[in-house]
């Protein structure tokens, strides 16, 4: 048999194991949020996975990540972000990731370079620009990743942020997720044969991957990210990925097929489909894998211990952060 | 010392001397490179620093907007102009649900020291959508600065405030003061954003007013049989009610005045702080005068019906008397 696989041994473990873990710390978070531990939405990233892990690793950690799309919490997990914030975030509590502030849809951090999300879905975009344009005042060789998903595409802050990503030449690479719906309005609707062709009119390189396999999205991400250090410019990838979770939960699915459906969970999950894969290669056994589920559990129970124990925030909190105070000459 | 310049250039001189003070100062907008800005206020500071420091965008408030957020996260100092303060409402995802809350969803880890600025104001025929004072609209939004410029000397200087603070801040010109001249010390200076000013003293009756305004005021405390104080906000978010709810302990009577339109104008704001926690200083009810409810027609004399006029100011002043 040939090998089918294009990174060594220890990046597809770790590639396997990175899924893994946002699959399970997000099953976790779905009981959680059926319990009525976790408030607001909740957003799963189910059949994303390997789309959020290829991307993360084709990253440096000073690159800066604007998460976009609805499917949040497995980019955040791709980031870096330690598992015990981000579970304290999505419970509002104060050692969240942003006290409490922000919660599933903003969870952010400064220090490793994610910049959060734009709940207004595609406004995050042009953030991203900037954070681009400031990385090359700063004379770093850092880029700027930015997600979106099929339907944020539709909006003018989309299109405007890759006018101006072209019209200065920054280092941004534009992901969409293309998961084929927007909620409940399909991305097949949608014109473009792919959705990265609306990178064609600004002369970005273009590529359309599918996203499920974390193998190519890590080599798709990992060419447009070494264009971008080289000064060579943004360009747009069309990541095309299954979402074989419900919008969010609660979401009934009502305007979905059922065969269809059944059948793209056959054969789009991208972690059945790489643990199959490398088992096939020889590169982890069923019981490595069975070890890795088990850490990785370990590690997300004691994340939602540590949120559990994490005190809420004071009401007098609420107050905090509008303002840096004194404003600038106050009191002189 | 001091010397006479007009609005436009002390604009120009804060830019000028914020680039040259700090290398992480960018400015960017529509037209600010050879063009200078469409009232000049832009004038010779590509010439000056450059492209990299001085950047003409394409024609899009959203990606202006945004583009600063994401800059200033990033770690440098955008100022960045829309060309017209109408245009927030262009760029109104960046303008009412970006910009002021990212700093706040984050828990106070994300900085964004941007400034925008953006000419406001009615007064020169510019129509509906080039004429709306827009400070009422921001300072609902919490997160935002908001200031507002009513001379050279106060645009010079809390403009090079507004860059030097660390939180967002909108920065208001008015377009109608745009060549009116007045002092500005030839040493450099800066003034506190958040502090009003009692600009000028008086007993009988306070009035609050900036901008435009406060120079209709002026002519209204000149028609009027009253000693008037008149206080100039300065900042409309946060607002310091302090300064006049002293001044209104002192008079017993208080007017605003201000550009934005009555319903749900700044004016009412003003007032109600005044009337809930120092109502037994007043001596008579707080009077409000405001743009009427429509939009800024364009005809000069239909646009000076819906603006506050000295007259309307001086007879709001007598009313309370
Ligand atoms: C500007 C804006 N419009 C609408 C919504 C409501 N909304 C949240 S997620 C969503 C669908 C997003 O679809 P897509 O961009 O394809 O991302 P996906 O959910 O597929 O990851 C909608 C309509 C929103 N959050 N922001």
């Amino acid at each position: 048999m040939t090998r089918n696989i294009s990174v060594d041994d220890e990046t597809a473990r770790r590639f396997l194991e990175e899924m893994l873990r946002i699959d399970v710390f997000e099953e976790e978070t779905k009981d959680r949020f059926g319990e009525g531990e976790i408030p607001g939405f909740v957003h799963l990233s189910g059949g994303h996975e390997g789309s959020h892990v290829g991307m993360g690793a084709a990253m440096r950690d000073e690159d800066w990540l604007a998460v976009g799309g609805a499917r949040l919490i497995g980019q955040y997990i791709a980031k870096g972000v330690p598992l015990p914030e981000i579970m304290a975030e999505l419970y509002g509590r104060v050692d969240g990731s942003n006290k409490g502030h922000g919660g599933q849809m903003h969870v952010s951090d400064v220090d490793r370079k994610l910049y959060g999300h734009a709940a207004t879905i595609g406004s995050g975009q042009n953030p991203a620009v900037g954070l681009a344009l400031a990385e090359e005042m700063k004379g770093t060789d850092n880029v700027a990743v930015t997600t979106i998903g099929d339907g944020g595409t539709s909006r003018g802050s989309f299109h405007t942020a890759l006018v101006f990503a072209a019209y200065w030449d920054l280092p941004v690479v534009f992901v969409i997720e293309n998961n084929q719906w927007a909620i409940s309005t399909p991305s097949e609707s949608l014109p473009p044969d792919s959705l990265s062709d609306y990178g064609i009119p600004h002369n970005m390189p273009t590529e359309s991957i599918d996203g499920s396999d974390v193998e190519e999205v890590y080599r798709a991400v990992s060419d447009a990210i070494e264009r971008a250090r080289n000064g060579e410019g943004p360009s747009v990838i069309e990541s095309r990925v299954v979402r074989l979770v419900p919008h969010f939960e609660g979401d009934k699915e009502t305007y979905r097929d059922e065969e269809e459906y059944e059948r793209l969970k056959e054969e789009k999950d991208p972690i059945e489909n790489y643990r199959e894969r490398l088992i096939e290669n020889d590169v982890v056994t069923e019981a490595e894998i069975e070890d890795m589920i088990a850490n990785i559990e370990t590690e997300v129970e004691e994340a939602v211990e540590f949120a559990r124990e994490s005190p809420e925030p004071e009401p007098e909190a609420a107050y905090e952060h509008v303002y840096r105070m004194p404003l600038y000459g106050q009191g002189e | 010392m001091a010397r006479e310049i007009t609005y436009v250039e002390a604009i120009a001189e804060a830019l000028d001397e914020e680039l040259s003070r700090d290398d992480d100062v960018i400015l960017f907008g529509e037209d600010v490179e050879e063009f200078g800005g469409n009232f000049g206020e832009t004038e010779g500071l590509y010439e000056k620093h450059g492209r990299d420091r001085v950047r003409n965008t394409p024609l899009s408030e959203i990606g202006i907007a945004g583009m600063a957020l994401g800059a200033a996260v990033g770690g440098v100092r955008p100022v960045a102009e829309l060309q017209f303060a109408d245009f927030a409402a262009t760029a109104g995802d960046e303008v009412f649900n970006q910009i002021p809350k990212q700093p706040y969803v984050s828990g106070g880890q994300i900085e964004a020291p941007l400034t925008i600025f953006a000419p406001s104001g009615a007064g020169i025929g510019a129509g509906a959508q080039h004429s709306q004072s827009v400070h009422s609209w921001l300072g609902n939004v919490p997160g935002w600065v908001v200031v507002t410029a009513t001379t050279p000397y106060d645009a010079k200087g809390l403009f090079k405030s507004a860059i030097r603070d660390d939180n967002p801040v909108f920065f208001l010109p008015h377009k109608m003061l745009s060549e009116t001249k007045g002092e500005v010390p030839d040493e450099e200076y800066t003034l506190p954003l958040g502090e009003a000013a009692v600009e000028e003293e008086g007993e009988d009756v306070t009035v609050v007013a900036t901008q435009l305004m406060f120079h209709r005021a002026k002519e209204a405390a000149a028609e009027v049989d009253a000693d008037v104080e008149i206080v100039n906000p300065r900042t409309f978010a946060p607002l310091d009610t302090e300064t006049i709810a002293e001044s209104v302990r002192k008079t017993g009577r208080l007017v605003v005045v201000d550009e934005t339109v009555e319903r749900y104008g700044t004016q009412g704001h003003i007032a109600n702080e005044i009337v809930e926690n120092d109502f037994f200083s007043l001596d008579a009810p707080p009077k409000t005068i405001g743009v009427k409810d429509v939009p800024i027609p364009l005809s000069p004399p239909l646009e000076q019906e819906v603006l506050p006029s000295a007259d309307r100011i001086a007879d709001g002043i007598e009313s309370l008397f």
